[in-house]
């Protein structure tokens, strides 16, 4: 009910755009959508329960393989940074390179909708279990140390019940990537889905099909995403309250043995890149090896060319990269400190958030486009509306684990609710945000280089989907690998300076 | 009247197929399974494909014959490269990249004898010859620069008097007045603009020297060795496919939209396409030759464009020996 205002709201907002573009073929207001639904029912139907159906199968994979991936990293820590480094390499990897090959790989059929689906959703999952796994108090694990129990006992009995609620936040935010990952995956060529009706669509300029497909792709995530939501508040009613207690965390390591960790992860990472290859006899036409990408780059008479053309795009891209993360995260933990201080904003505004992050880029890329130029503040946008709603969802998750005690001390002394937030609040906000900023910079990156594909036709989206026509897979597999070491790198800066802050914030997520 | 003659005509198919069924008492031989790579999602720009499955021209070679529809993240390369698709549909300059990046590709069949590359304006702002482009926005994208240089180069148009926007592959940014004409395939976005009652003007490039074959089927050299008879079996039946789709457009688009219900196509959209590449794909070159055919002299045109687009090929891309098995030639 809380809702109710807020949803009239865009929806008298949506139609008023809708009329003020009329006659451009951008946008199809809550009418004529409503009725176009009404009158496919079927054939949207139909589509809905393909689309639904791979995503599903790609969630409960995708998120299966993240649960185990986290519980690994728990009881092999000296392995996280390899097992992260490499989980990440992996989910940053562009469609544009792995969709043909998945393909090949699977042949006719929904294998690519549901591997993209999962791809969509095991990073986001993986991150989020991995802080929950670490939030219980220092002295429940002491508990278990003094009755010499081992990591398992721990992991059981402790771990996975500080757990919970961070996974279902996960499990929360995958939702509207499986449904994301499925769509996309059916431009890998399929015979039916709502991405195979998205694309007819647009090119059909039939702007009532198109914005009522994203619609009803928006209102399905959002439904997902609010039952789940239900759901776990049903399951934790009282969520454990004594998650920040202090205790005398050991910061380990430092940045040279992180330095090692990253060499050894990227290694790690072209064995994969050449096993798979050479274990699945991929053609080397279309599926280069490191060593090719070598060639290309190093060797090769006309590698000094490949590799101005690699950085001129790469450059392209970072421009309008970089401030588009800033602006992301800026606005979602700004919102989310906004709702704390407004829950009942909140209730209105939440629904908007999820929206907008659930509306397929593929059909808002042109409206923003039209709206804010082809130059960098339309792609800048891009990024940033992608990546906002994941930090804010994990912001607002984070500030709830503020310690019941801590609010009491404050409440005790009439502190007003500024100082509650800046104080309390947002310390214990930040282990959330940190996972968030670092979830942030491979969908930063997949952002942009889907809006330079799509709209922009710069940097390097651009040059990787030049690959389709010109059949340049040394440039595309040298592409790939940069935009997943670019990725790499910048998720290993993210992580320096969490560790640096949470040291002296949230000691207990250093264990 | 059509749909009398069209359901008349399926009943006799239908027939002809049980009737020979039953004669022959052939049977069931398990056919040899065999994919196509189309090179986008299912439309009736593949009509005479549907054709040859549903009338069973590919079953009475003894194929089961798989189209597997393309996207915009499907290259039709990899698939045929890697032997998962026998035969897939390309076009003369991407057939040549790959050729140049190490694909062993012939090209055995041209479907499009007419590249159906398209500058598409408004009326008030018509494109209706390359030199109108000069001092015009054009609305594409960048990896199609080589070609607007070729078409500019072929009719001494200064490119650098022209404005390339790099937009992504729909009409929305022409109706919107972001720009002033599209570079587009003259079977889609046009089509669509009319359909939604923009009045719209194309200009078609192969009328103005731009000489690409388009749609060209192509396989491996290997698959040309070892996999012959299938590659006949595989041609013969999209000959016969097309010369049915050639003598009724119409039905070619009815079976489309019966064969793919859930492919969200639309009947009128799917007829006005069906007989827009009429033209495209069939001459009197073809009417004399039969469907598909090239000669040295429509493949010296397209060394000579190749070669503004920057791709240095010789006839040996073009092998026409299998289509002159299908031809009897």
């Amino acid at each position: 009910m809380r809702q109710l205002p807020g949803l009239l709201l865009v929806l008298l907002l949506w139609e008023g755009a809708a009329r003020l573009l009329a006659g451009s073929f951008l946008l199809a207001g809550p009418v004529d959508v409503t009725l176009y639904i009404a009158q496919n029912a079927e054939l949207l139907g139909r589509a809905l329960a393909v689309t639904l159906g791979e995503a599903a199968l790609g969630y409960v994979i995708g998120n299966a393989v993240a649960i185990l991936l986290a519980i690994l990293v728990i009881l092999l820590p000296r392995m996280e940074a390899l097992i992260g480094a490499v989980a990440l390499l992996v989910f940053c990897l562009p469609l544009v390179a792995t969709g043909p090959i998945l393909r090949v790989l699977w042949g006719p059929g929904i294998g690519p909708q549901v591997t993209l689906a999962a791809l969509a959703v095991y990073y986001t999952t993986f991150v989020t279990l991995v802080v929950g796994l670490r939030a219980a108090p220092r002295s429940w694990f002491d508990l278990v140390d003094s009755y010499g129990r081992g990591p398992w006992t721990a992991l059981v009995t402790v771990r996975l019940h500080a757990a919970l609620p961070y996974l279902f936040a996960g499990l929360q935010i995958a939702a509207p990537a499986a449904f994301l990952g499925a769509m996309v995956g059916e431009f890998t060529g399929a015979e039916r889905g709502m991405g195979v009706l998205a694309i007819r669509a647009m090119r059909a300029l039939d702007v009532d099909a198109t914005w009522a497909l994203a619609t009803l792709a928006a209102g399905v995530s959002i439904l997902i995403y609010a039952a789940l939501g239900a759901l776990g508040t049903r399951l934790f009613p009282d969520r454990p309250a004594l998650i920040l207690a202090t205790g005398g965390g050991s910061a380990r390591g430092g940045p040279l043995p992180a330095l090692g960790l990253a060499l050894a992860s990227v290694a790690a990472m072209a064995v994969i890149w050449w096993a798979l290859m050479e274990g699945f006899a991929l053609n080397s036409f279309f599926a280069k090896r490191p060593d090719d990408v070598w060639v290309f780059l190093v060797t090769a008479p006309e590698a000094a060319a490949n590799r101005a053309t690699l950085a001129a795009a790469f450059g392209e891209t970072l421009r309008f990269t970089l401030p588009g993360y800033g602006l992301g995260l800026a606005l979602g933990a700004g919102l989310a400190a906004l709702f704390t201080l407004a829950p009942r904003f909140a209730g209105a505004a939440l629904p908007v958030a999820i929206a907008l992050r659930a509306i397929p880029i593929v059909t808002t890329a042109p409206l923003i486009v039209l709206a804010l130029g082809r130059g960098a503040v339309g792609t800048v946008t891009i990024v940033a509306v992608m990546i906002f709603f994941p930090t804010l969802v994990a912001c607002l998750q984070g500030m709830r684990q503020t310690p019941g005690q801590v609010l009491d001390v404050f409440d005790s002394y009439a502190a007003g609710r500024l100082s509650r937030l800046a104080l309390a609040q947002i310390p214990a906000m930040l282990p959330a945000f940190f996972a968030a900023a670092r979830m942030a910079v491979p969908a930063a990156i997949l952002a942009v280089t889907v809006a330079e594909w799509l709209a922009t036709g710069t940097g390097l989206g651009n040059l990787m989907a030049l690959t389709a026509s010109t059949s340049d897979y040394g440039m595309l597999w040298s592409a790939t690998a940069l935009v997943t070491l670019t990725a790499g790198l910048g998720y290993a800066a993210v992580a320096l300076i969490e560790g640096v802050v949470l040291a002296r914030m949230a000691p207990e997520q250093r264990r | 009247m059509d749909i009398a003659t069209l359901s008349r005509r399926r009943l006799l198919q239908a027939g002809a197929a049980t009737a020979g069924l039953g004669l022959l008492g052939r049977p069931a031989l398990a056919a040899t399974p065999v994919t196509f790579q189309l090179s986008w999602l299912q439309s009736v720009q593949f009509g005479g494909s549907y054709i040859a499955k549903s009338a069973g021209y590919w079953t009475d070679e003894g194929l089961d014959v798989a189209l597997a529809p393309g996207g915009p993240n499907a290259p039709v390369e990899p698939p045929v490269v890697a032997g998962t698709a026998l035969m897939g549909i390309s076009a003369a300059d991407y057939t040549a990249a790959a050729v140049a990046n190490g694909a062993p590709f012939k090209i055995l069949l041209v479907a499009m004898q007419k590249n159906p590359f398209t500058i598409a304006s408004l009326p008030a702002n018509p494109v209706n010859e390359p030199a109108d482009l000069v001092g015009k926005r054009i609305g594409m994208a960048t990896a199609n620069t080589p070609v607007l240089k070729a078409l500019c180069d072929i009719n001494d148009v200064d490119i650098n008097e022209i404005e390339i926007v790099p937009t992504q592959y729909d009409a929305a940014p022409l109706v919107a007045g972001q720009v002033d004409c599209l570079l587009c395939w003259l079977t889609d976005l046009p089509i669509a603009m009319t359909m939604q009652g923009v009045e719209n003007v194309t200009m078609l490039m192969a009328d103005y020297g731009y000489a690409v074959h388009s749609q060209t089927y192509i396989a491996t050299e290997d698959s040309i060795a070892n996999r012959r008879a299938e590659l006949v079996a595989l041609l013969k039946g999209e000959v016969a496919g097309w010369n049915d789709y050639l003598a009724d457009p119409f039905a070619a688009a009815k079976l489309t939209v019966e064969m793919f219900p859930d492919a969200g196509l639309d009947i009128e959209t799917q007829q006005l396409q069906a007989v827009a590449q009429v033209p495209l794909m069939f001459s009197q070159l073809t009417d004399e030759n039969g469907f598909g055919w090239w000669t040295d002299e429509t493949v010296a045109a397209n060394i000579e464009t190749l070669a503004l687009l920057g791709r240095d090929v010789t006839p040996d891309l073009w092998d026409r020996t299998i289509l002159e098995e299908v031809h009897g030639t």
